[in-house]
């Protein structure tokens, strides 16, 4: 079968080796739109944000009252009405239901805890939602867990949930890995987090908390983060021999094998190719007889 | 005479105790299991790429598509996370409408566990009476939604549509004779002595090693521990509701087999309350045409039949799509403990392990 996007080429082309091994990135239908903002919540960063929006806003005010006033000036010299005065305008209502949470300080028990035993090992604290988060410095995980799981005040016995994200965009790190921890005899939950740069290896959380052991096998199939210390750091959901990371934000939605038809534009004509390349198998020949 | 050598046998992926494509690596000394290591991933579909790439309202088919004997359960879940991370407040009668559809996919997936469990070990019986009353389920939720098993129920703020005429007399109808058949199930089971024989003190996993290992649900309940997210962080309309949460100290097959039958009777209950105090009101919130999301990451834990399902979102700014869409499926967590069941025992108790992990492979391998 023949491929439209396969490049044009007149030499012999190579075959390729293996329904695996294919250039997506050469594919101009593969092509990715990779993110250009950093999403990681973070109070300090929002408090930043607002700041300068709430600045900003105030100096657009100010230049338009500026401009009023020399509008009105100008009027007077030459005789002519004056212009109306400007009206600084109100944000619009908003009557949905919808109300974004944002980033707060922290103010719960635990997370002052944990800052007052962690120390300046401690990045970041703050609540959001509903949600404890604590973001430490990635050398200091084993022991910000060891905290979590030990202290009498905490009492974290259960690792529900481990995870990461890819930042692309991102200057200094590469990936978040986050913790979700959960406190069956207290009735709380706690995000801990890290940022970790490319070829960083996190301790593994296997020593403390056992259920990480596959979870940490998934974030190193999926985003590529290899964790020291793990029992058995090797793939779990993708095959041994498999290439990339698929959830890194660099990977594409499109796969590796997939042909590079498009069912939109080229429905008939594919079809029809496949029916007679079948029915060439099978000695049928199913092209129209021509007409006499 | 007689050489003395370990074997090794592959479980599956191609085997009917293992519920899907689950392949066990088992190391046997005679009929001793000495190592056991789950292989999975034979069923891995992307769906967290999938979902990443697509709009806030798209992800829900594929939350159907996860564990598809409780899809109702995982679109609660992913209706409730984004709700969070939009910060959406949803109408109190949609609350209700959503409990009580949950605690009937409860019913419907702890009915096809109990089949498929019981005919693993060899008790064929209590199928057909599990399925049929699964069948009155199934058909509820298609008098709810149109679809039987992939239901994609719950919209993010609410329900697309209010309950259908004739809705609360399948309800009643229905409720009025399943403690009858629960009753029917036990006669079947619970004093049978080839059921015990094959249950009673198999795969134990004590309540210490199940909280390491992260396991959650009727697992964890049946070691003692009295661990359920509808009461812990109460969700929904879970918070107004009264019920009670069934545990057992024994931690073997058989306490999961009867924490999961009186589950049963307490989701019927709250069903009961659901339908009887149901409010007036609205069933969707009011929200813009398009949702943008904040930056933001939120964590949302729901109590699926299976144990803790969990949405770990987080949100660009102004971004239609969540920027990562994590799913913490509770079999594949569940399943890592495992090893630690089987080993040691009898290669046929390794099916009563799996058969009690009441796992779903769709959802592990995702």
């Amino acid at each position: 079968m023949s491929e439209p996007n396969a490049p044009q080429t007149p030499e012999t082309p190579e075959a390729p080796a293996g329904p695996y091994v294919y250039d997506y990135k050469a594919a101009p239908n593969r092509q990715i739109t990779m993110p250009k903002t950093v999403p990681l919540p973070s109070h300090r960063t929002y408090v930043a944000e607002q700041k300068a929006a709430a600045e900003a806003d105030e100096a657009k005010w100010q230049k338009t009252l500026a401009d009023y006033e020399t509008a009105k000036a100008k009027a007077e010299a030459e005789g002519k009405d004056a212009p109306k005065p400007p009206v600084r305008p109100v944000p619009r209502k908003d009557d949905t239901d919808m109300k974004p949470p944002v980033p707060q300080e922290a103010t719960d028990p635990d997370l002052l805890k944990l800052q007052a035993l962690l120390g300046d090992k401690v990045e970041e604290v703050f609540e959001q939602a509903g949600e404890l988060v604590c973001q430490v410095k990635k050398e200091a995980i084993h022991e910000a867990l060891a905290f979590c799981r030990d202290e009498a005040a905490l009492k974290y016995e259960m690792l529900a949930d481990q995870s990461g994200t890819h930042y692309p965009a991102a200057k200094d790190f590469a990936c978040s890995v986050v913790y979700h921890l959960t406190s069956i005899s207290r009735r709380k939950r706690l995000r801990l987090r890290i940022l970790v740069p490319e070829g960083f290896a996190p301790e593994s959380a296997c020593s403390l908390y056992p259920s990480a052991n596959w979870m940490e096998r998934e974030i190193y199939d999926m985003l590529g983060i290899r964790f020291q210390n793990h029992p058995d750091m090797t793939r779990i959901l993708c095959p041994e021999d498999w290439e990339g990371y698929p959830l890194r934000k660099d990977y594409p939605t499109v796969g590796w094998g997939q042909r590079d038809i498009s069912f939109r534009e080229d429905r008939g004509g594919m079809l029809e190719r496949i029916a007679l390349q079948k029915a060439g198998q099978l000695g049928i020949n199913l092209k129209q007889p021509k007409a006499e | 005479m007689f050489k003395n050598e370990e074997m090794e046998i592959n479980l599956g992926p191609q085997h009917p105790s293992t519920h899907g494509v689950l392949r066990v690596k088992l190391r046997l000394d005679g009929e001793t299991v000495t190592h056991c290591r789950p292989m999975i991933g034979y069923l891995h579909r992307g769906v967290e790429k999938i979902c990443e790439n697509q709009s806030f309202f798209q992800g829900q088919v594929w939350t159907d598509r996860m564990d598809y004997c409780s899809a109702v359960a995982n679109n609660l879940g992913w209706a409730e996370a984004n709700e969070k991370l939009l910060g959406i407040t949803v109408p109190r009668r949609a609350q209700y409408i959503r409990t009580l559809l949950n605690e009937f996919n409860r019913i419907a997936s702890h009915l096809i566990w109990l089949g498929t469990h019981a005919m693993d070990i060899g008790a064929l019986t209590v199928f057909l009476y599990a399925f049929r009353e699964r069948e009155d389920v199934l058909d509820i939720n298609e008098a709810f939604c149109g679809s039987r098993l992939t239901t994609t129920a719950f919209r993010i703020g609410g329900l697309r549509e209010d309950l259908p005429p004739g809705f609360e007399k399948m309800v009643r109808k229905f409720l009025a004779k399943f403690s009858d058949c629960l009753d029917e199930y036990e006669a079947l089971l619970t004093e049978n002595r080839i059921w015990k024989k094959r249950t009673i003190g198999v795969a134990k996993l004590s309540a210490e090693d199940a909280i390491a290992l992260g396991v959650t649900g009727p697992m964890l309940r049946a070691a003692g521990v009295a661990y359920d997210i509808r009461k812990a962080f109460p969700y929904a309309a879970y918070a107004e509701m009264d019920f009670e949460v069934p545990t057992r100290t024994e931690a073997d097959t058989y306490a999961r087999y009867e924490v999961r039958m009186a589950e049963m009777r307490q989701s019927a209950r709250i069903i009961q309350q659901c339908m009887d105090g149901m409010p007036e009101g609205p069933v969707m919130a009011k929200l813009p045409k398009i949702l943008r999301s904040e930056v933001n990451e939120v964590y949302h834990a729901t109590e699926s039949p299976k144990g803790e399902i969990g949405y770990y979102l987080v949100g660009e700014k102004g971004s239609l799509n969540p920027y990562r869409f994590h799913v913490r499926a509770p079999g594949f967590i569940n399943l890592q403990s495992l090893p630690k069941m089987a080993e040691g025992g009898l290669i046929a108790d390794v099916v009563a392990a799996i058969g009690s992990l009441d796992i779903v492979l769709g959802e592990i391998d995702r």
